[in-house]
């Protein structure tokens, strides 16, 4: 509290300073209202949920940074200097505060430098007013919220053991069946022995099987019209089956849970995968993204350390004194070091698509604006990336609304066309479309298209060129 | 009764001879391999049976045919520390300079996920424009032949050593010279001198081809020393003698792109260009008028044209049509007086005083020519001839070799090579072991230029920036940052270049300097100050000039060194993308020649014609007892009486390693071996016959004996045809004066540009009778439905001005990178399998017509016949081909798997993953564009040695957006989709139309001339829909009526009419 009526002395002899020299009125009057009190908490949240919440927590807790629980009563500099450490961290070092040049000591070593925040002291303020008054975090509430806890995550299946059994149960049959037939003609033998009959003509098997499909001559016919049948339609299926991948489910060498990090702990698809909205790729991320939380999380809840020690051994960090390995490996200081060498993470890609198909991931997030969900399923609630098959995609239709129903398997050239021809297109979204619909409305044919294209009254993607050869294969 | 009949079974039954006597007692004959096989007891102790292997065979294919099912899987390894400003999948680019010793271009470099793998011009900051050799030299950076680390005495070595070794020689008795190519970097130029102070080492600068003498000259004009700035953009009248400034000549790819400012027909003030050369060079193919002229006439035309300029009457000695040329040419020069401008290209001090004294005459000065001292092309020859002589004495105690080549591109290169033997020390920084390099004592190879911070300075108060965009490969360190060691002021690259313009610079404010990040965004920065003032003439005595000029008499044959567009000074010999690119004149590939006359060649009997089975003679070359035997080709334009043969080429005489394109293949890729087992260099190395003029090499001479051989040789060149024939719908060309007459005319009226109309059998213009008069436009006809594309959504298309086309090549190679089109090497060129999806044709005027055919009896059939034959001095059109994306495309009807179809946006599309090669869309295009992909390029031993996919480094360059198209498919220009597609899409994000120009093909922003230009047609405001609609636009054989979206401007050549 010594500090807080320390600033409240400093306020009131700038409140009168304020009064006679009216002219440094930017600086003053941050002095003249403190940055501690009056701020909107509200906005305040929004903001910090905005600019900080990926690295500070409100509680005492370390994220990827200190936490700032009780900060009001920790800060021992004057506001502007509070304002500026935000704005541009450095810049407040270069003053040579003191209380500032302690901090860097103490947590630039550990956690790197804050990147420098876009905000205007108004901002700080009502920052600060949430982080002193932060509504009741609600701890518990992971239990039920609808994801699937770990533990009832599926087991991953390594391998489909049924044509194993298929194979042995097959096996055994034939063995029985050809006993049986031993036994069979023993008897028979016996019984003509007895009769004074000739015996049996030792036949192998095959003569047999021979001489008894020729006295089940109906019984035969049939069984092998419906064994060919029977192998046109798997054929066929096989055949179709041929580049569907769908429920492909590789190992990965990092066992990377989905459900934990999107649905428990609600980090954004695009965090990891931010290059969805900026390029084709939507990327695995780099390590570098993975540290900007398990710089502090240095624990999982299913696999302990051992997992996030990948990361580690990857980028060369030591969670036990939480510092990066420079080259030589010795612990550095600043932040990931470029010449460590070590071994990246080679994960197993998940959605291959062949070399000749050109597909775009912003194209569809950013400007079709499709939900991640719409062709990888509900991967929140999985563990390791899979490819889902369109059949589960079509039963989160209530879950996500917007999806796009639709019944090619997943990653096929049907799959992508079926959608083109139902996925609508919005004229009136972009001037772009805009520019698009005038050139049709100014010429005769393209009114006759424009007409055409409007029977059903939607535009499709496909009708903007979206079955088009070289929308994907160039 | 016994069967007494005997049947034998052999003649030596029959004969019972002594052989068969032997053999008869032995039912198992002995001595025969298959029974010792068999006997071996080995054999059958072996665990693994017949039986075994068979099994084991069976398990293997069936097991082989299982896994074959199964996909690989694909791994994906994501950066640890992703850089922040790279994006997978997302290309950034980086504005730097190319500056090689003489080509100097201001680029962008495209980079994917690290890689450069495209270099462009930077036109919106940079001035100039790349070349075909900019474009190319990206391949450079991913040579496998590169110098991986420091040498010493041949074998790997560590820069510590090197360093030591380097120290130890400069503690020596003795010249120290440090040799470069002409430095344009001040930072380079620092600390080359920090050596030079510290060690007492002398600085000598050498250019690959010198242009000395123009210097000198211009020093006894204006008193200092520098290249002449030419301003060839406000030249109404530009006389060239022997300058190739389009292709070659000094600062050309500047030149090239200024040039053309001042030849849009649409200005109604086209510039005019006379060219008066031995060998057809790309200049002389786009001039207005062309003279040949005998190499020993160079200095008599420019005495000419200043005696017609200053009205002295002195006429050098010249008579005939070469007078009146030089007459007509000195009249425009006249006419355009201070607007005028005279550029000589041969390297001899005399002919260049004269040129500046006509410049001088004609009050150019300070307007078309400005002396203020560009610092380009600033080699000393006399220094380096003294150099040599001193080398060879043992005065040298230690050689700096940095960017030259001496041993190969010096004239007096075996003197250098013997006294480089005698220097104790010598070392090179060049990347790649060169002819020089693989002499010296020591490399220390520099880096890449795209791995190099670069400061350059080529006149005035501008300062190029280059970044490199790359870390460097391999061991290897900025020649400036070894200097500066050597000199023992260690300090990097980059600082250097920072100290260079701001000595206060520390590394604290490495990133937070905004000029200076700004300056490497532009690519450059000024200075500040003004720019140095155009020197005042001085005045020349040139009267012992002309009175020497006069008196060089020329031999029987004389020989003309020339550089061609893609190999210049030979730099990049190993590069298969500049090998691959035919030059712009004869079409070659892959080769180096002997370009003759018609007449000579007739008259010594060669071969004439050149075809995939119609191989060249080779001639035998002799100049000062010294021979070379190189192939004839038959050039149009080429001097009577004389010959030419292009520098640049025979680089690797002693095998070294310069790349594996460097060396000449045979037919199944391996690498042709000369007598002493080494890799035999393509064509021959003229540097050494450039005759020396004054101290400075002049690149011709003045006689030369050619002798037949009985030799022959293959030459692959990707068109053999010279002429159209009389074929009028596919180049139209008119006069500037018809032009003018008709401009304001609409599209189709005007008659050097009509509409072309097809005779159909009814009435048409109602006079009753049908006869030809009765024709329709070819529009009238159709086979197909139309196209929804006209007015709907975009249509894609392009205008290609040929006008403005120079020839120069830099599309086809831009195309290439871009694309992945597969180098395929001269083998498969000559069979006419080339892939490249664009190509220039070219096309020479013949003297004969059907017109002339008539007046003197020859039958229609003869006088085709007669028309294959260009002029010997003909009037060229460059013609650019690729796809035209007919809307009514003949290709697409044919595609049996539908494999080709057309987009709503007006593309032909072709879908590789459909095509099962068929072929018939190639067989029915008119245009002849698709190309048939006969070979796995990537992997069949073939094109080991040339393939860029086939070299795991190499292949790095291959653009990752586009497919790498496999064995046995139809591959053509796909006016690179790829970009119209990200094009489309960066507009659907901004969520605004497409801004006109931001999307570009390859080719058309590759062009120096802006010749081509793409954009939608459907765009009224665009660029394309204005050319379009310009009456010289025209489709290519417009009769057939396939309504391509690729448009030709009428080909404008500035002369009064057709005849002159």
């Amino acid at each position: 509290m010594r500090n807080k009526n320390f600033q409240r002395l400093g306020r009131l002899l700038g409140t009168t300073r304020i009064l006679t020299i009216a002219s440094l009125m930017v600086v003053q009057s941050l002095s003249a209202q403190s940055i501690w009190e009056d701020g909107d908490v509200d906005n305040g949240q929004a903001l910090f949920n905005a600019n900080c919440a990926s690295c500070h927590l409100v509680t005492a807790d370390v994220l990827a940074a200190p936490g700032l629980a009780g900060i009001a009563d920790r800060w021992g500099s004057s506001d502007e200097l509070l304002v500026q450490w935000i704005q541009n961290p450095q810049g407040a070092a270069a003053t040579g505060d003191g209380y500032i040049r302690s901090l860097v000591e103490r947590y630039v070593g550990t956690y790197g430098w804050m990147s420098a925040q876009a905000v205007s002291a108004d901002d700080v303020r009502d920052i600060m007013a949430y982080v002193q008054n932060p509504p009741d975090v609600d701890v518990a509430s992971t239990s039920d919220n609808g994801c699937i806890n770990i533990d009832e995550l599926p087991e991953e299946k390594t391998e489909d053991s049924s044509t194993l059994w298929f194979v042995i149960l097959l096996v055994m049959f034939l063995l029985i069946a050809m006993s049986a037939s031993g036994v069979n003609r023993g008897l028979t033998n016996a019984i003509r022995e007895r009769e004074g009959e000739s015996q049996l003509e030792d036949l192998g098997y095959l003569a047999r099987l021979r001489g008894w499909a020729w006295n089940n001559m109906v019984f035969v016919s049939v069984l092998g019209l419906f064994l060919v049948a029977f192998g046109v339609v798997k054929g066929y299926q096989g055949l179709m089956g041929v580049g569907v991948y769908e429920g492909y489910l590789p190992e990965q060498p990092v066992k990377f849970i989905h459900s934990v990090h999107v649905c428990e702990n609600e980090v954004d698809c695009k965090y990891c995968h931010h290059s969805a909205y900026e390029s084709k790729h939507a990327g695995i991320p780099s390590t570098n993204v993975c540290m900007n939380c398990h710089k502090a999380v240095k624990k999982g809840s299913r696999y302990g350390e051992v997992e996030i020690g990948k990361i580690y051994a990857a980028i060369g960090f030591d969670p036990e004194t939480g510092t990066y390995f420079d080259g030589e490996g010795n612990n550095g200081h600043y932040g990931p070091q470029d010449s460590f060498n070590g071994e990246p993470i080679k994960w197993n890609k998940v959605h291959n698509l062949p070399d000749h198909v050109y597909f775009s991931h912003q194209q569809h997030v950013v400007v079709g604006g499709l939900q991640c969900q719409n062709c990888h399923g509900d991967v929140e609630t999985w563990s390791a990336g899979r490819i889902a098959s369109v059949d589960h995609i079509n039963t989160l239709v209530d879950k996500y609304p917007g999806l796009i129903e639709l019944s090619k398997p997943t990653l096929t050239m049907g799959w992508c066309i079926e959608c083109h021809n139902k996925a609508s297109i919005d004229l009136a979204s972009s001037a772009y479309y805009e520019e698009m619909h005038d050139r049709m409305k100014d010429d005769v044919r393209g009114n006759e298209e424009l007409r055409r294209i409007l029977e059903d009254e939607k535009i499709t993607v496909k009708e903007m060129g979206g079955w088009e050869c070289s929308k994907c294969h160039y | 009764m016994a069967n007494n009949k005997r049947y034998w079974t052999g003649l030596d039954d029959l004969h019972q001879t002594e052989a068969f006597q032997n053999l008869q007692g032995q039912e198992f004959p002995q001595h025969q391999a298959m029974d010792e096989a068999l006997g071996d007891e080995s054999l059958t102790s072996a665990t693994t049976g017949r039986r075994d292997f068979l099994k084991f065979m069976g398990f293997s294919l069936a097991a082989a045919t299982l896994a074959a099912c199964e996909t690989p899987v694909v791994k994906s390894i994501p950066y640890t520390n992703k850089p922040e400003e790279v994006t997978p999948g997302v290309a950034n680019y980086y504005a730097s300079t190319y500056y090689n010793g003489q080509d100097y271009v201001n680029v962008m470099v495209k980079t994917r996920e690290g890689r450069p793998i495209f270099i462009k011009s930077n036109t919106s900051t940079g001035v100039g424009h790349a070349n075909v050799r900019v474009n190319a030299s990206v391949m450079g950076l991913y040579d496998s032949a590169r110098l991986q680390g420091p040498h010493l005495e041949g074998s790997g070595s560590s820069w510590d050593k090197v360093d030591a070794k380097l120290a130890q020689a400069m503690a020596q008795d003795g010249r120290k010279v440090v040799l470069t190519n002409t430095v344009l970097s001040p930072s380079l130029q620092r600390s080359i001198d920090t050596f030079c102070q510290v060690h007492g080492a002398e600085h000598l600068q050498l250019d690959a081809v010198s242009h000395s003498a123009i210097r000198e000259a211009a020093e006894e004009h204006v008193g200092s020393k520098g290249f002449p700035a030419f301003d060839f953009a406000s030249a109404s009248t530009v006389v060239t003698v022997g300058a190739d400034f389009l292709g070659t000549w000094a600062d050309a790819a500047y030149y090239a792109s200024e040039w053309i400012k001042g030849r849009q027909p649409e200005s109604r003030d086209m510039s005019k260009l006379h060219a008066f050369e031995t060998v057809m060079s790309m200049t002389g193919s786009n001039a207005d008028t062309r003279t040949m002229v005998r190499p020993s006439d160079h200095g008599k035309v420019l005495v000419a044209l200043h005696g017609a300029i200053a009205g002295t009457g002195e006429t050098g000695g010249l008579e005939g049509p070469l007078l009146v040329a030089v007459q007509n040419a000195a009249k425009d020069l006249k006419a355009a007086g201070p607007r005028g401008l005279v550029v000589a290209g041969v390297n001899d001090l005399d002919a260049q005083r004269v040129a500046a004294a006509i410049n001088t005459a004609l009050g150019a000065d300070g307007t078309t020519v400005k002396y203020n001292g560009e610092g380009l092309l600033a080699g000393d020859d006399k220094a380096f001839a003294q150099l040599v002589a001193d080398m060879n004495k043992g005065d040298v105690a230690a050689l700096i070799l940095h960017g030259t080549n001496p041993a190969y591109h010096a004239a007096q290169k075996d003197a250098f090579r013997t006294g480089l033997a005698k220097v104790p020390f010598s070392l090179s920084t060049a990347g790649l072991a060169d002819e020089s390099a693989a002499r010296c004592t020591a490399m220390a190879p520099d880096h890449h230029w795209l791995e190099s911070w670069m400061d350059l300075r080529i006149g005035g108060t501008r300062i190029d920036l280059g970044q490199p965009t790359i870390q460097p490969l391999f061991d290897t360190r900025a020649a400036g940052e070894s200097f500066m060691a050597w000199a023992g002021q260690a300090v990097s690259g980059y600082d250097l270049v920072r100290l260079t313009h701001n000595p206060r610079y520390t590394s604290a404010g490495m990133y937070n300097d905004s000029e200076w990040n700004s300056a490497l965004h532009d690519g450059f920065y000024m200075t500040g100050g003004d720019m140095p003032d155009s020197a005042v003439a001085l005045g020349l005595d040139i009267a012992p000039s002309i009175a020497r000029l006069k008196s060089i008499k020329g031999g029987g044959m004389e020989l003309a060194l020339y550089q061609k567009q893609t190999m210049g000074s030979g730099d990049q010999a190993g590069n298969p993308m500049l090998q691959e690119t035919p030059d712009p004149i004869s079409k070659v590939t892959w080769d180096n020649y002997v370009t003759m006359a018609r007449t000579d060649m007739e008259s010594m009997g060669l071969n004439t014609y050149i075809a995939q089975r119609d191989k060249a003679s080779v001639v035998k070359v002799t100049v000062d007892g010294e021979p070379i035997e190189l192939p004839a080709f038959m050039q149009p334009g080429q001097t009577p009486g004389t010959i030419g043969i292009a520098l640049g080429y025979g680089r690797g005489d002693g095998g070294e390693n310069i790349g594996k394109a460097a060396y000449a293949t045979d037919e199944d890729g391996g690498h042709l071996q000369t007598g002493e087992g080494k890799p035999m260099p393509i064509g021959a190395n003229v540097f050494g016959w450039a005759t020396m003029q004054d101290g400075t090499p002049r690149y011709d001479v003045h006689d030369v004996t050619v002798e037949v051989t009985d030799k022959e040789y293959p030459l692959a060149a990707t068109q053999i045809q010279n002429t159209v024939m009389d074929r009028g719908s596919v180049v139209k060309e008119t006069d500037y004066t018809s032009y003018l007459s008709e401009a304001d005319k609409a599209k189709g009226r005007a008659s050097w540009n009509k509409n072309h109309t097809l005779a159909v059998h009814e009435d048409v213009n109602g006079d009753g009778i049908i006869d030809a008069q009765d024709s329709k436009k070819t529009s009238a006809f159709d086979l197909w439905k139309s196209h929804p594309v006209e007015g709907i959504g975009h249509r894609w298309g392009m205008t290609i001005d040929l006008t403005t086309c120079t020839g120069c090549s830099a599309c086809v190679t831009a195309c290439h990178i871009e694309n992945n089109v597969p180098v395929v090497g001269k083998d498969e060129v000559r069979r006419h399998r080339d892939m490249h999806w664009m190509r220039i044709d070219r096309y020479y005027a013949s003297d004969w017509s059907q017109e002339r055919g008539a007046e003197e009896g020859v039958g229609v059939i003869a006088s085709y016949t007669k028309m294959e034959d260009p002029s010997a001095n003909p009037q060229t059109v460059h013609m650019p081909m690729m796809c035209q994306h007919c809307n009514h495309a003949p290709c697409e009807t044919v595609c049996p798997v539908a494999a080709t179809t057309h987009s709503n946006e007006g593309l032909n599309q072709m879908t590789y993953n459909r095509c099962i090669g068929t072929r018939y869309c190639a067989n029915n295009c008119p245009y002849k564009v698709r190309r048939f992909n006969w070979f796995n390029y990537q992997g069949y031993a073939k094109f080991q040695n040339i393939n860029p996919s086939q070299d795991s480094l190499t292949r790095l360059v291959l653009n990752p957006d586009v497919t790498v198209r496999a064995r046995g498919v139809i591959e053509k220009c796909s006016m690179c989709v790829q970009r119209i597609q990200e094009g489309k899409l960066n507009a659907k994000k901004a969520g605004a139309p497409i801004v006109d120009g931001t999307v570009a093909t390859a080719c058309a922003e590759a062009c120096p001339t802006h010749a081509i230009t793409f954009g939608d047609l459907n765009d009224d405001q665009s660029k394309v829909r204005t050319n379009a609609n310009n009456n010289r636009s025209y489709h290519a054989l417009e009769e057939v009526g396939v309504q391509p979206n690729i448009f030709y401007m009428t080909k404008v050549r500035n002369t009064e009419s057709n005849e002159s």
